[in-house]
């Protein structure tokens, strides 16, 4: 048994069965989730408990990642996976890394490592949201809409979809499209019923770590890195020297200017220079927001219903959003195509195109030296 | 057309162009098939889309949920109508009578003086309908070998139109007898009956409790318990942290490369603002001012970026953990943050075709820039590396060259022609 020297802490709300409670609720929203008795195999590192582990952790992380490529079958092809993946997320415990990659052992680790990922971030719901079921439309099908107005029972929206339509021409897919409906709402009460208890859980976690014995700190040999790894960094490296020498250019040549053409500093310029000081760095600022907030990309482009106006019943407090501003905002030449983010996908890629000659001087000093 | 010794860049290469090749193929295949699904709404819909079962035990079990549906004819709506209206007008008098006592005055037409009687024994009737309602609904299920479509006769609709029921009855033998035949004449199209639809209560009922859990999981609420919660798992980590024989330094792969993909969209926008600048002459000696301000701010925010790309460099060169061989998937974290926030469908409000096409439009041509985009990038990361090496130049670099401008600048498209200029003399 791997119980520690140190005596553990009485957990009253094991003895209670709440963390069974919280378990199931996590693993029936988890996809594959397994039963209780095998996390408590885990916290024993019992090797039956493994491969159920492997397996979850396979699935929820090539979910996560939307990683097509990942479906190998083999469970060691898995298990090498989920250790790369986990590794190059930052788990920060060695004995993933030295975990076999049969599948056969390590279930106290990979359950360390779950439970990592459920404390980093909303991962549940990053699951859920990611098989959300799409009931409203995100293709432009106006006739439909048209001809179903005023069908909807929900009276804030007016009219019915296409898969709502399809479910009434097909009773055999509406019955499929129900029960995927069931069984996602399921999950949803697995997940409400998941953040009523879960802190009995992350207890229980406490006392896992409390049963590993401990990491040695020897040295292991550091695999090499890639050399395609820095390929990126140093593409980005070139480019952003190369705008600063052009920036550094176009500076000196306007200071330059500037210094010359205001000879003596009359008292109501100085208020104006400090204005204009100001609404710089405001701008300035907005434009690091820009790329330090990152995602910017992924807001326009969220999951939406399409509707048609005029057909609603009621009007909803928050209001939908209006289509027209936003396909202005695109405009209607792809050229300008804008996203909250301020940056050009049009443009972007003539400018992606003309980068490498602005990353390889020596391209262009070859053409040069012609033949030798 | 690359020499031979690049083929071993070609694996990852040939990889990632048959990924963008099954990601267009699998997109195409969606449109195609919402395009099916979509036309055949707007067609005349067939009774026998799916495989017949067995009358009565499928369509009876599924009672509640959906319940076989029958092909009215326009005849069956406009005397369905009729009633409904008669019915609503008796069920006023009803009231009428049973408040002032005499108002039996207001019945309009013949056909209506049947249910007359009806009428005026409000009770009697009022209780007789809804056991034929009920008893309507298992008739076709018996009577209808396949199952059909749901519309203003059937049983949800029943339930609104509660006295509909038999007059419906008597007139439903002569639309079965006709659409058991292969051609239905009277086949449903969503064109003309399209708003008699209604969707079956038990799918009404799933699809609002499942916004209304939506709704509650994405609701942030704070309170003690959350807050116990929180701490916790952040005791947690930390502790992981600890017990971890790694020093615990230094940033992930998968961060550092959310980092470097932050300060490559940082190089786009600070190049894009610097041409704006660059481009518009001022008019007054303050919009030149202003200009000169923000390219020295511009000047700045690279210095700071630069700095931040040799940080990330000293991390790849040196890694205090082991590295993760491999390709690392595409996706990751979002830059600046981990906390997605969980997107439920925004209502998106259109007002005239011509929106919906420029969205359709847009939204493909982003979708190829974007694969474009990331096509390029691959391809200069395995290609560039090849050119930039000092060897010494000579026809088969010079071919090199040509191959790799072709590919990386015109996108395959052109090719330059190398002309050897011999000077005159």
């Amino acid at each position: 048994m791997g119980r520690g020297r140190r005596r553990l802490r009485v957990d009253p709300a094991d003895a209670a069965g709440a963390l069974p409670e919280a378990i199931a609720a996590l693993s029936r929203t988890l996809p594959a989730g397994p039963s209780p008795e095998t996390f408590r195999r885990a916290k024993f590192d019992r090797p039956e408990a493994a491969s159920a582990l492997w397996q979850l952790l396979f699935r929820v992380l090539s979910q996560l990642l939307a990683d097509s490529a990942s479906a190998t079958p083999t469970p060691e092809a898995q298990a090498g996976w989920v250790k790369s993946v986990l590794l190059s997320q930052g788990y920060p415990r060695r004995g993933l890394a030295q975990l076999a990659e049969d599948g056969s052992q390590g279930s106290r680790e990979l359950l360390l490592a779950l439970a990592w990922l459920l404390a980093q971030e909303p991962l549940l719901e990053r699951l859920l949201a990611q098989t959300r079921i799409r009931l409203g439309d995100e293709m432009p099908v106006c006739e439909i809409h048209s001809y179903t107005r005023g069908c909807h029972s929900d009276r804030s929206l007016g009219h019915l979809s296409v898969a709502e339509t399809e479910l009434l021409r097909d009773p055999e897919g509406g019955r499929q499209l129900l029960r995927r409906l069931e069984s996602e709402n399921a999950r949803l009460e697995a997940a409400l019923a998941w953040r009523c208890r879960e802190l009995v859980f992350w207890q229980w976690m406490d006392t896992v770590l409390d049963v590993c014995p401990p990491e040695t700190s020897q040295p292991t040999a550091l695999p090499r890195r890639r050399k395609g790894r820095a390929g990126e960094l140093e593409l980005v490296a070139r480019e952003l020297q190369a705008l600063q020498e052009e920036l550094r250019a176009a500076v000196e040549a306007r200071r330059a200017a500037w210094e010359a053409r205001v000879g003596s500093r009359e008292p109501e310029w100085n208020a104006a220079q400090r204005a204009a000081q100001e609404a710089v760095g405001r701008e300035l600022a907005a434009l690091r927001q820009a790329w330090e907030r990152g995602g910017g990309r992924a807001q326009p482009h969220g999951p939406h219903r399409l509707m048609a106006p005029g057909f609603r019943l009621s009007a909803t407090p928050g209001g939908p959003a209006l289509m027209g501003p936003w396909v202005q905002d695109f405009g209607l030449s792809p050229q300008k195509q804008v996203d909250g983010t301020g940056q050009s996908a049009g443009s972007q890629l003539p400018r992606v195109q003309s980068r490498p000659w602005l990353c390889v001087p020596c391209l262009s000093q070859g053409w040069q030296e012609g033949w030798c | 057309m690359l020499p031979a010794h690049c083929s071993r860049r070609c694996g990852p290469l040939m990889a990632e162009l048959r990924d963008a090749l099954d990601t267009c193929a699998e997109r195409q295949r969606q449109l195609e098939r919402s395009l099916r699904v979509s036309r055949r709404l707007l067609r005349a819909w067939e009774p026998a889309e799916t495989p017949a079962p067995e009358p009565t035990p499928g369509p009876k079990t599924n009672e509640e949920v959906l319940p076989p549906a029958c092909t009215p004819c326009p005849q069956d709506l406009k005397e369905l109508e009729l009633l409904t209206q008669a019915l609503e007008k008796a069920v006023q008098v009803r009231r009428g009578i049973s408040k002032t006592g005499d108002k039996a005055s207001s019945l309009k037409s013949g056909s209506i003086a049947t249910h007359a009687t009806t009428a005026s024994a409000p009770p009697r009737a009022s209780e007789r309908k809804p056991p034929r309602g009920i008893g309507q609904t298992t008739t076709p299920a018996s009577r209808l070998p396949k199952p059909r479509l749901l519309s203003a006769g059937d049983q949800t609709c029943i339930r609104r139109r509660p006295h509909t029921a038999k007059p419906g009855q008597s007139l439903r033998d002569q639309p079965v007898a006709p659409s058991a035949a292969p051609q239905a004449p009277e086949a449903f199209r969503l064109k003309e009956k399209g708003t008699l639809l209604q969707l079956p209560m038990a799918f009404r009922k799933a699809a609002s409790q499942n916004s209304r859990l939506w709704a509650q999981l994405s609701s942030t609420q704070t309170s003690d318990s959350v807050d116990a919660t929180v701490f916790s798992k952040t005791q947690f980590l930390q502790k992981m942290q600890m017990t971890s024989g790694w020093p615990s330094s230094g940033l992930s792969a998968a961060e550092v490369e959310a980092e470097v993909g932050c300060l490559q969209k940082a190089s786009s926008l600070l190049r894009l603002r610097m041409r704006e600048e660059l481009t518009t002459d001022p008019t007054d000696w303050m919009q030149e001012y202003r200009c000169l301000l923000t390219l020295e701010g511009l000047q700045a925010m690279v210095g700071q970026c630069l700095h931040r790309l040799q940080e990330l460099q000293a991390v790849v060169e040196q890694p205090l953990k082991p590295w993760p061989e491999g390709r690392l998937p595409r996706a990751s974290l979002p830059c600046g943050g981990r906390a997605d926030p969980i997107w439920g469908p925004q209502l998106l409000l259109y007002s005239s075709t011509e929106e919906l096409q420029t969205l359709a439009a847009l939204r493909l041509r982003v979708g190829m820039l974007d694969q474009q985009i990331h096509l390029e990038k691959v391809l200069m990361a395995e290609l560039l590396p090849l050119v930039s090496t000092r060897e010494p130049l000579g026809p088969p670099r010079l071919a090199l060259f040509r191959a790799v401008h072709s590919l990386l600048c015109e996108g395959g498209h052109h090719f330059l022609t190398i002309l050897r200029d011999e000077p005159d003399d």
